[in-house]
C-alpha cells in the first residue's frame, strides 16, 4: 500500500467495497430492472382509449410518483408485514424504488409510444399482427430510441436513490461507512477515538461522483442526439 | 385472507396534534428551502445564463455536485461531518439547509433554461431602448425566462417537499416521517400511522402539482412574447 494513506483506510474501504457496495448494486439492479419492465408495459397500455384501464394505471403513476421514496419504502417495510408480507429490508428498498421508477418509466413511455406515427400501427396491423404483436415488434421498439434518455437518467436516480436503505438498516455503501465512522470514533478501549467522518462521508459521495456523473452526461448526450435527429 | 390485525382509526384523532405540529415543522423547513432555492436559482441560473466568468464556472461545479451525489450523502456530510472542523448546525438548521442547497442546484438549471429560452432580440431590444444589462434583466428577461422556468421549478419544489422526509429522519428532526416513528414507538399503530402518512404527503403534492396547473394557465406568456 502507498506509504501515505493511513493505516485505518485500507480495512475501511475494503469493507466498503466488499459489503457496502455490493448491497447497492444489488438493489439498484432489482430496482432498475424492475422498474424497466413495469414501467414499459403500464406506459403502453396508458396509451389504450379505455379509460377504466388507463384510470387504474393513472392512479398508480400519480401514488407511486406522488409519495416521497422514502415513505414507500417505510410502507413496504413496516406497514406490509401486518398484513403477512414481510420482505428483507434490501429487497423492500429495492421494490420501493422500482415503484417510484416504474412510475416514470410509464410516463415516459407513453410519451414515447403515442409519438409513434400512426401509420405504423395501421401498417402492422395491415401484415397480420394483433395488438400485442404490433406493439412488441413494431411500436415500441421505435419507441425505445426515445425512452433512452430517461431510462439512463433513472438509473442514475435509482443508484443515488439506494441510500435510502440505510434508513430501513440495509448495510449498503453509505451505512457500511456510518460503521466503520462510529468504530473508529469509539474512545481508546474500543478503537482509538478518531474522527474520520469528513473523510469517509466525502469518499462516498466521490464514489457516487464518479459513478453518476459519466451517466448524466450520457443522458444529456442522448437528449441532445435525439433533438437533432 | 383473514386479517390478525385490528385497525384502530381513533388512533388518529388521539394523536392529531403531535400530527399538526409535525405537518406545520415539514412545511416550515420546505418553505424556508423553497424560498432559499429560488433566490439561488434566480441568481446562479442568470450567472450561468449570462456567462460570467468564475461565477458560472463555480456555479457549475456546485450544481454537478449536488445533482450527481445521493441528498442523503449531503445530509450526512452536512450534519455528520462537518462538525469535525467546527461546523456544528442543529438539527433545524442542518434540515433546511440541506433541502435548500439540494432544491438550489436544481433550480439554477431550470432557470439557466428558462433564461437562455429568452429570443435574444428581447434582451437586444431592452439594452437599446436604454436599459441597462440589470435592468434588461429584471425588466425583461427574468419576467419571461422566470415564466418559462415556472413548471419545472414547481416540479423541483414538490422534490424538496418529499426530501423533507429523508432530512427529518436522518437529523432527527421532528417533521412527519420523523415524528410517525415516535408514534409508532408510542402506539405499535404501525399500518394506520404509514397510511396516514402516506395519504398526507399525496395530498401536499398533488396539490403543490394542481398548483402548476393553475399557475401555468395564469402565467402563460401573452401570445405576442411567444
Amino acid at each position: 500500500m502507498l506509504a501515505f494513506i493511513p493505516s485505518w483506510v485500507e480495512p475501511v474501504a475494503t469493507y466498503m467495497f466488499k459489503e457496502g457496495l455490493k448491497l447497492t448494486v444489488q438493489i439498484a439492479a432489482v430496482a432498475v430492472a424492475g422498474s424497466a419492465v413495469v414501467g414499459i408495459v403500464l406506459g403502453t397500455l396508458l396509451t389504450i382509449r379505455w379509460w377504466p384501464l388507463r384510470s387504474v394505471i393513472r392512479l398508480y403513476v400519480e401514488i407511486w410518483r406522488g409519495l416521497p421514496i422514502i415513505v414507500t419504502i417505510f410502507l413496504i417495510f413496516f406497514a406490509l408485514p401486518v398484513l403477512g408480507i414481510q420482505l428483507d429490508a434490501w429487497l423492500a428498498a429495492a421494490i420501493g424504488l422500482a415503484l417510484w421508477g416504474s412510475a416514470q418509466v410509464a410516463e415516459a413511455t407513453r410519451g414515447a409510444v403515442a409519438s409513434i406515427p400512426r401509420e405504423q400501427h395501421e401498417a402492422a396491423a395491415a401484415l397480420g399482427f394483433g395488438w400485442v404483436g404490433r406493439h412488441v415488434f413494431v411500436i415500441v421498439p421505435q419507441a425505445a430510441r426515445r425512452l433512452l434518455p430517461p431510462l439512463v437518467s433513472l438509473l442514475v436516480n435509482v443508484i443515488q436513490n439506494t441510500t435510502l436503505a440505510l434508513l430501513i438498516g440495509v448495510g449498503e455503501v453509505l451505512a457500511t461507512g456510518q460503521r466503520e465512522t462510529e468504530t473508529l470514533q469509539a474512545p481508546p478501549p474500543i478503537s482509538v477515538g478518531d474522527a474520520h467522518a469528513l473523510a469517509i462521508y466525502g469518499a462516498v459521495a466521490v464514489v457516487f461522483f464518479v459513478i453518476s456523473f459519466p451517466l448524466t452526461r450520457l443522458a444529456a448526450l442522448l437528449e441532445r442526439r435525439l433533438a437533432t435527429a | 385472507m383473514t386479517l390478525a390485525y385490528d385497525f384502530q382509526w381513533s388512533f388518529i384523532w388521539d394523536n392529531h396534534s403531535l400530527i399538526l405540529d409535525a405537518l406545520v415543522r415539514t412545511l416550515e423547513i420546505s418553505l424556508i428551502a423553497i424560498a432559499g432555492a429560488s433566490v439561488i436559482g434566480i441568481v446562479l441560473g442568470a450567472a450561468r445564463a449570462a456567462r460570467i466568468p468564475v461565477v458560472s464556472q463555480l456555479t457549475a461545479v456546485y450544481v454537478e455536485v449536488i445533482r450527481n451525489t445521493p441528498i442523503l450523502v449531503q445530509i450526512f456530510f452536512v450534519f455528520f461531518a462537518l462538525p469535525q472542523i467546527g461546523i456544528t448546525l442543529p438539527q433545524f438548521t442542518a434540515a433546511w439547509f440541506c433541502l435548500m442547497i439540494w432544491g438550489g442546484a436544481f433550480n439554477v438549471e431550470n432557470f439557466r433554461a428558462g433564461f437562455e429560452a429568452v429570443p435574444h432580440e428581447y434582451r437586444e431590444a431592452g439594452l437599446a431602448l436604454g436599459f441597462s444589462r440589470l435592468g434588461t434583466f429584471f425588466y425583461v428577461t427574468l419576467p419571461i425566462g422566470g415564466r418559462i422556468a415556472l413548471p419545472s421549478s414547481i416540479n423541483t419544489y414538490s422534490s424538496v417537499l418529499k426530501n423533507s422526509a429523508i432530512v427529518g429522519p436522518a437529523v432527527a428532526y421532528g417533521e412527519l416521517t420523523h415524528t410517525s416513528f415516535r408514534i409508532l414507538e408510542a402506539t405499535g399503530r404501525t399500518f394506520e400511522i404509514f397510511l396516514v402518512l402516506g395519504v398526507v404527503y399525496l395530498v401536499l403534492v398533488w396539490s403543490l402539482s394542481a398548483l402548476i396547473r393553475l399557475l401555468e394557465a395564469r402565467l402563460a406568456l401573452p401570445k405576442e412574447v411567444r
